[in-house]
């Protein structure tokens, strides 16, 4: 630890102590000196990416700025969830290149990536806490791995986090004792422990009441502004997403159809984006799945 | 004709491709420097997988001890030997059942939870968070399960042979009247170290490697439903069995040297 470390370390205040000792002990999420640092955190050039004989995407292109929100929406099946892997390097694409903090995600090596991912969060739609550790433990859980604090600061962390979220009251339940909107919440609280640059929300309101999703709505534009970070969501719900997003991608049959800010898109030329964006029921992307006729099938042989 | 070839082809390339998911599962296990944390991941493991196994193992090995006593007192009575019984169970249990019963009990108790564990865990996204927290699942999750089934099993059969030679000696000396003199006694002359006691535990230290890799790598590869959980728990159980079987026969090949 540097003397300007250990200086601060010496503060009084407990929750001002726990900031100061984490900033110096928590591992370093910097950008390497030699990387080719731009005002995108995520490039994304001609990517494509298939599953047997069904292409996923076929040469996507999209940039999320740095300090953005950006929303990624499309229809079911359209492979955002895969997109998000793409990027947390848990899946490798066929070819292009996936530009993270300027780092090529594909060309990295096992441990470059681990190492990438501390600098990064994603919330899942199940949430996944660890069922077997209490809401304190799951969000302790990157401090202990990650850092050599001591257990009273990463007390003190924890419960900032849970405060952020609103569930300090609810750190010694288990995951089993927590609603569908809490176990979210705490997923939130776990994936911002070690304060991350970037976090990829994975379809976060999807089965929350009008309530829990306003609270998670704030959440993540007020997580966004006050520490600083690049947020990508990958959701359903157009008018939640529209209210926090900066800007808007709809993808569909693997490429970019449409991007830019939600008015914009609402107006869009193309109607297969403006179905999404009004949601009506049938248009380019149709209401039934690809059949025969339907008085052939139900006058025909069973 | 055609058809059938394809499929086996498949069928091989299927086979042979997740072994080799098999083997990096082994080495990205095993690599890796141990960190501070792990000896506590390991010991709550050998609780889970070890210690938690004891009571079947306990109860079988009595059961299979006393009634080896049993039956083999009523047919070396026949010729006179019946204070041979305690080398013969001794050295049935030491070299064969021991190391081979524990390791069914083993992959049945141990090796199914194992894989339902870790199935349910990729289910539910916890192995994926924990790769987007920088946290290596294999190293977290699937190196200290491989730790702790070859630390207890080895040990479960120490325990299933001594509780099995108590259970034998309960019957055939308490309950049947063979002179305990004989009973032990045959039993401390006939029982060689290496041969008996140590090629028995060599058994039992692989079948303990082998359970433990099919169970971690079967949970690690399971298709994440509850189908699928179901499948690669069926699928532990079953290779484990015959994988202790089949190589219990070849270390017994390999190993006593008058059957080669």
């Amino acid at each position: 630890m540097s003397e300007q470390c250990k200086a601060r370390a010496s503060t009084r205040s407990a929750v001002g102590a726990a900031d100061r000792w984490y900033s110096c002990a928590a591992p370093n999420h910097g950008t390497p000196p030699d990387s080719h640092v731009t005002d995108n955190l995520i490039e994304i050039e001609g990517l494509r990416f298939s599953r047997g004989d069904r292409i996923i995407f076929d040469g996507l292109d999209l940039v999320v700025p740095r300090g953005s929100i950006t929303a990624l929406m499309g229809p079911s099946g359209t492979g955002k969830t895969t997109l998000l892997r793409i990027i947390g390097g848990q899946i490798r694409p066929d070819s292009g290149r996936v530009i993270v903090d300027g780092r090529d995600v594909p060309s990295l090596s096992r441990g470059e990536l681990f190492e990438l991912r501390k600098g990064m969060g994603m919330l899942f739609q199940s949430s996944a806490l660890f069922t077997d550790l209490s809401v304190f433990e799951n969000v302790a859980f990157p401090l202990r791995v990650h850092t050599d604090l001591p257990d009273e600061m990463i007390r003190d962390l924890v419960l900032m986090k849970l405060n952020a979220v609103g569930l300090r009251g609810a750190r010694d339940l288990m995951p089993s004792q927590l609603s569908g909107g809490m176990s979210r919440r705490v997923a939130l609280a776990r994936t911002i422990a070690l304060d991350p640059k970037f976090i990829m929300y994975d379809e976060p309101f999807t089965g929350q009441d009008p309530i829990a999703m306003g609270v998670l709505v704030s959440l993540i534009r007020g997580l966004n502004e006050s520490l600083a970070m690049t947020s990508l969501v990958v959701s359903h719900d157009i008018h939640e997403t529209a209210s926090i997003a900066d800007q808007l991608y709809i993808i569909s049959d693997g490429r970019v159809i449409g991007e830019g800010s939600p008015d914009v898109l609402r107006d869009h030329p193309s109607t297969m984006v403006r179905q999404f964006m009004l949601g009506s029921p049938d248009g380019p992307v149709p209401f039934h799945y690809p059949a025969d006729n339907f008085l052939d099938d139900v006058l025909g042989d069973a | 004709m055609l058809r059938y070839l394809r499929l086996l082809g498949q069928w091989a390339l299927d086979w042979i491709a997740a072994l080799g998911r098999a083997t990096l599962v082994w080495f990205w296990s095993m690599a890796g420097v141990p960190q501070r944390d792990d000896l506590k991941l390991l010991v709550k493991q050998i609780y889970q997988i070890g210690v938690l196994s004891l009571i079947i193992i306990i109860l079988s090995a009595f059961s299979i001890g006393a009634v080896l006593a049993l039956q083999g007192y009523t047919q070396l009575a026949r010729v006179g030997a019946e204070e041979s019984v305690g080398l013969g169970v001794a050295l049935v249990l030491l070299r064969e059942l021991g190391p081979v019963v524990t390791g069914l009990l083993f992959a049945g108790r141990a090796g199914s939870a194992i894989t339902a564990e870790i199935g349910l865990m990729k289910a539910t996204d916890q192995l994926s968070s924990m790769e987007m927290m920088g946290v290596d699942p294999l190293h977290r999750i699937a190196a200290p399960r491989l730790w702790a089934g070859m630390i207890s099993m080895p040990i479960l059969t120490v325990i299933f042979n001594a509780v099995a030679i108590g259970g034998a000696a309960l019957v055939g000396v308490d309950w049947l009247g063979v002179d305990q003199g004989g009973f032990w006694g045959g039993m401390q002359d006939g029982v060689e170290m290496w041969d008996d006691v140590g090629k028995g535990m060599v058994k039992a230290v692989l079948f303990a490697m082998v359970i433990s890799w099919i169970a971690v790598f079967q949970g690690y590869d399971s298709t994440p439903t509850a189908e699928g959980i179901s499948v690669a728990t069926t699928k532990t159980v079953v290779y484990s069995s015959v994988a202790v079987l089949a190589f219990d026969f070849m270390l017994t090949l390999v190993m006593y040297g008058e059957f080669k």
